[in-house]
């Protein structure tokens, strides 16, 4: 499996991508899914990668934030209605 | 200015095989630089069968020499080493009744000095092509463009609005605000950002058909002994890493 940009991630991260697999390969492609069943893994997952301040410490929190405002200019750029 | 780069072709593996691929093609041995993937944000809709989700990816990088050559190093974020970290964002969405993927890639943290867009789009082929089955269409464009500047020219900008008002309220003979000289004044020329993403295109030019063959690998490890072939692969090259 990858590796977590959070070393201390790892464990759970592989749980979660594990589960992830076996319900995108076995459920999901096979159109039989009826809920996200690796959800909870998921949350776990997701905890440790911020409630460690993981992507905070390396400063990844600040880039996001920055993509996302990014594409907020950008968008405001086409949108902007051409002349009159 | 904006470079594009695009370009079309065929896994000859069907849409589900090449959509697991996507998810499990890092690291491969054409991409042993990726360091990490984590997964940010996933969501099912029950309703539409769609899958959103949203990763990053961690890359051990290095500026081109050419282009690190024209840049002083406190505009790069590079180490002593001249090594970088990449940060991608990669959002995709899997339909998986209408068999197609979308994909958007951002480069992140170059972004002071190029974005980075990459796109693709995976797809059954029509039925009557008689090969729905066993072949997944790719599109793939990636937009490349200099952000050499960008602020100081928005600067600049600012800048000329007040003189230009100043001018129109008569204060003449005023002195344009002096804007320091040094190698600012070349990004202005626009000469480096074109530099920057013309090297940049011939990058691309060169990477685009090793990202396509890590895809093959993942693949053929996939068509070999499914996922855990895939993870047994990864593993290897893990260790392979630089």
């Amino acid at each position: 499996m990858s590796a977590s940009l959070a070393p201390e991630c790892n464990e759970v991260k592989e749980r979660y991508d594990t589960c992830f697999l076996k319900w995108y390969s076995e459920k999901y492609l096979r159109n039989t899914a009826t809920t996200d069943e690796c959800e909870p893994l998921f949350r776990q997952y997701k905890t440790c990668l911020t409630a460690k301040k993981a992507l905070k410490e390396r400063g990844i929190d600040q880039m996001l934030e920055e993509a996302r405002a990014d594409n907020k200019d950008n968008d405001a750029e086409y949108m902007k209605p051409s002349g009159r | 200015m904006v470079k594009f780069y695009s370009n079309t072709y065929s896994y000859d593996y069907n849409f589900p095989a090449v959509s697991l691929a996507y998810f499990l093609r890092y690291p491969n041995p054409y991409s042993r630089h990726v360091a990490s993937t984590d997964t940010i944000e996933r969501s099912f809709d029950p309703e539409t069968q769609r899958l959103t989700t949203v990763r990053l990816h961690v890359k051990q990088s290095r500026l081109p020499p050419a282009v690190a050559k024209l840049l002083p190093k406190s505009a790069v974020g590079q180490d002593q080493d001249g090594r970088a970290q990449s940060f991608i964002l990669e959002k995709s969405v899997v339909d998986v009744r209408e068999e197609w993927m979308e994909t958007e890639s951002k480069n992140l943290d170059w972004n002071n000095v190029l974005s980075v867009i990459e796109r693709h789009t995976f797809r059954r082929p029509e039925e009557e092509s008689g090969t729905a089955d066993h072949r997944t269409d790719v599109s793939v464009s990636v937009t490349l463009k200099s952000r050499i500047g960008e602020q100081l020219r928005k600067r600049r900008q600012r800048w000329g609005e007040q003189a230009t008002a100043t001018s129109v309220i008569g204060a003449g003979g005023e002195e344009e605000p002096v804007v320091k000289q040094g190698w600012f004044s070349s990004w202005s020329s626009g000469a480096v950002r074109a530099a920057v993403e013309s090297i940049s295109l011939q990058r691309t030019e060169r990477s685009q058909p090793k990202a396509q063959l890590g895809m093959s690998v993942v693949l053929d490890r996939l068509r070999q002994g499914g996922i855990q072939a895939v993870l047994e692969g990864m593993k290897d090259d893990r260790e392979l890493a630089p």
